[in-house]
């Protein structure tokens, strides 16, 4: 939350998912076989500034982040993201920072795609079948929660 | 999580009893309770569920237009089969010509669905401009008492909600929430450097990918294992 930004680090994608074998769509795939592993999601850049909503937090203590960087940090806009099913918390962090605001902060949404890697790892190591990684796509929310300029 | 929050009243006629379980001011994450709460313990049923008609926030918008209300258990493609069908001129509208913009909603745990739904959309046909606007919803619900004879509860509930426009004309890009279309060049850069290995792969990784980059195929549902 308070380390310097590090734009460098950030940028640099932590897992490598290796072979963009395309014609691997028909390789047959018994899922008993394989546990199922999710890999984190590729590491985003963050600024003072972001906030990173997660299922796993107290709502409130999200809530009360927010409130400091925006009441407290000096900060004039905040960025509130939210993949997934914490989309929805993210939506109610952003319409509740603007409830308590008096209606002052507005707030502009983006949407947007994230790939996921999941790891496939066979059960049983001496069986056939190498380990493979699956992409999908999850969708993601960016609110921008910020005083607009006087005009 | 369970508690149900709100206001409720007595259903029943003359809406004598009103009891305000919390105060409406902070409404920590409405949208999580909306599995059956428990009122004192007894199972009540939940007769009704009725959504209030506000209109979509976003300003300047045509009477006629498309409006793809996404609830929790649409299906993806069922919604987006209609809506690009309509998008992309195959079915054409009384004029003869395709339709320009497109609306979607969605509230509560139709949220996510609807994000999902524009961003496919917005593959399918490129050249889209955006504006999402966020707001509350208010939900009424009616819930039937266990015990026979005594009243239902009406209860109020306000549910985050959403409201996508996708338009193929130029929309004005200092609304809030304006996203411009996005180029394939752009899309093809951001991919290629998701794919890029990075310095030191490790041996673990070398995996072959199973699902290839066809949204169709691969939705955003966790896949079942």
């Amino acid at each position: 939350m308070t380390e310097p930004r590090n734009p460098g680090m950030s940028s640099v994608p932590q897992t490598a998912p290796v072979h963009t074998d395309s014609s691997s769509a028909a390789v047959e795939m018994d899922p008993v076989e394989y546990t199922l592993r999710k890999r984190l999601p590729r590491k985003l850049p963050k600024r003072r500034n972001d906030v990173y909503v997660n299922m796993k937090t107290d709502f409130r203590a999200q809530l009360a982040r927010c409130q400091k960087l925006l009441e407290g940090g000096g900060h004039r806009e905040i960025c509130v993201h939210g993949l997934g099913l914490a989309i929805n918390r993210a939506i109610n962090i952003a319409l509740q920072l603007q409830a308590s605001s008096q209606g002052v902060l507005q707030l502009a949404a983006n949407t947007s795609t994230v790939e996921l890697v999941d790891d496939l790892e066979p059960e049983d190591p001496d069986e056939a079948g190498e380990p493979m990684t699956r992409t999908r796509n999850n969708s993601a929310i960016h609110i921008k929660v910020f005083y607009p300029d006087p005009q | 999580m369970t508690e149900p929050r709100g206001q409720m009243k007595s259903s029943n006629g003359t809406s004598s009893t009103v009891m305000d379980l919390q105060s409406a001011s902070i409404n920590p994450d409405v949208s999580s309770s909306s599995s059956s709460p428990k009122f004192g313990g007894s199972n009540f049923k939940r007769v009704s569920r009725t959504e209030d008609s506000s209109p979509c926030p976003i300003p300047g918008l045509a009477a006629d237009i498309l409006h793809m209300r996404v609830k929790e258990g649409s299906k993806i493609r069922n919604l987006l089969r209609f809506a690009t069908a309509r998008m992309q001129g195959e079915g054409k509208d009384g004029n003869g010509t395709s339709l320009r913009q497109v609306v979607f909603t969605g509230s509560g745990r139709g949220v996510t669905k609807t994000i999902t739904c524009v961003e496919i959309l917005k593959r399918k046909v490129g050249g889209l401009h955006q504006v999402s606007k966020l707001h509350y919803r208010t939900v009424n619900e009616v819930w039937e008492s266990p015990q026979q004879g005594s009243p239902d509860i009406t209860m109020q509930r306000t549910v985050p909600a959403i409201c996508i426009l996708l338009s193929k004309d130029p929309l004005d890009p200092q609304e809030p929430g304006y996203q411009p279309p996005q180029t394939p060049t752009e899309d093809a850069e951001r991919r290629r450097a998701l794919l890029r290995p990075a310095q030191s792969p490790s041996s673990q990784h070398t995996a072959k990918r199973v699902c290839p980059d066809d949204w169709t195929v691969c939705s955003t549902q966790t896949p079942k294992v």
